[in-house]
């Protein structure tokens, strides 16, 4: 009974064949799409795009690197100038605490 | 064959439609139970494959392929506008009268019992039986799991086994069974 089912569900799913004139509404509908660039080109064009995309992928990224080490050094140069800055001004109000000292010094002595 | 296509020639594709559309048609239409949507169902997986040739490897992929998206695309379509259909359980209407043997009749009543399956048992069925595919190959088709798949053929057949074998109410199935299309006319 098994084979028996299988064999005549085997006969009554036989594949049917829909015609040449299938093949060619289908060849027709294909001709009516807009005009397809040839697979092999397509390929080649995908090769060639992977190629530049990861080219340009590389040359932001250095871009990015050159442009944050600059940033940096540059942030590192307006940090030591302002050092520079504060320093000088603190030894300029020392020699100014110095004199003021010495003044009131002698004032005191010349007073004395 | 398929080099020439994916070089663009049309002559070459044409090649490939012919070799092809009789499995694809017919996984159409027996998944649709219409033949005009059947045939519109099957152009459009063909203009689909013009579209992805470039995806396709070997001949073994693109049968694979073509098996793979015309079930998916009809799964989806009884999805969208789902027909009447009824669970094997439950398809006691559907007995075959089994004093009526002759082959061409017995063919039309297990294809109309066919097309009232779920949509997913039928797709299995008809791996299995129009295209010969073994319980892995269609298990990779239809992304299912292997286990699925054998359970689906074993529940499917002991149902149909039990219909065809089952001559008790002669009548019942008949008018159910005979409004439903008949492939050759």
């Amino acid at each position: 009974m098994s084979n028996e089912l299988n064999d005549r569900l085997r006969a009554a799913l036989r594949p049917v064949d829909p015609g040449e004139r299938f093949t060619q509404g289908v060849l027709a509908r294909i001709a009516r799409e807009p005009p397809r660039v040839p697979v092999a080109a397509q390929r080649a064009v995908r090769r060639v795009g992977l190629r530049w995309l990861s080219g340009a992928l590389l040359a932001i990224l250095a871009t990015g690197f050159l442009v944050a080490h600059q940033w940096r050094a540059q942030h590192a140069q307006r940090g030591e100038a302002a050092r520079q800055q504060v320093m000088e001004a603190l030894r300029l109000t020392s020699e100014k605490l110095d004199l003021a000292y010495r003044v009131v010094k002698d004032k005191e002595h010349s007073g004395a | 064959m398929l080099t020439r296509a994916l070089a663009g020639e049309a002559a070459a594709f044409g090649m490939l439609v012919r070799t092809h559309q009789r499995s694809v048609y017919s996984l159409a239409l027996r998944m649709l139970s219409d033949r005009h949507e059947a045939e519109d169902l099957a152009q459009e997986v063909f203009l689909g494959l013009h579209r992805n040739l470039s995806s396709v490897e070997s001949p073994a992929h693109l049968a694979f392929w073509l098996r793979r998206v015309t079930l998916n695309r009809a799964i989806d379509r009884l999805r969208r506008e789902p027909r009447q259909t009824v669970p094997l359980e439950d398809a006691s209407s559907l007995v075959i009268d089994a004093t009526e043997q002759r082959d061409p009749l017995l063919q039309r009543r297990l294809r109309a019992l066919l097309g009232q399956l779920p949509p997913a048992p039928r797709a299995v069925l008809l791996l299995r039986y129009q295209e010969d595919l073994n319980p892995n190959e269609i298990a990779r088709t239809l992304n299912m799991s292997i286990n699925t798949v054998k359970s689906h053929l074993k529940r499917s057949l002991a149902t149909l086994r039990e219909r065809i074998g089952d001559g008790a109410n002669p009548g019942a199935g008949k008018t159910e069974l005979g409004c439903l299309p008949d492939e050759a006319g």
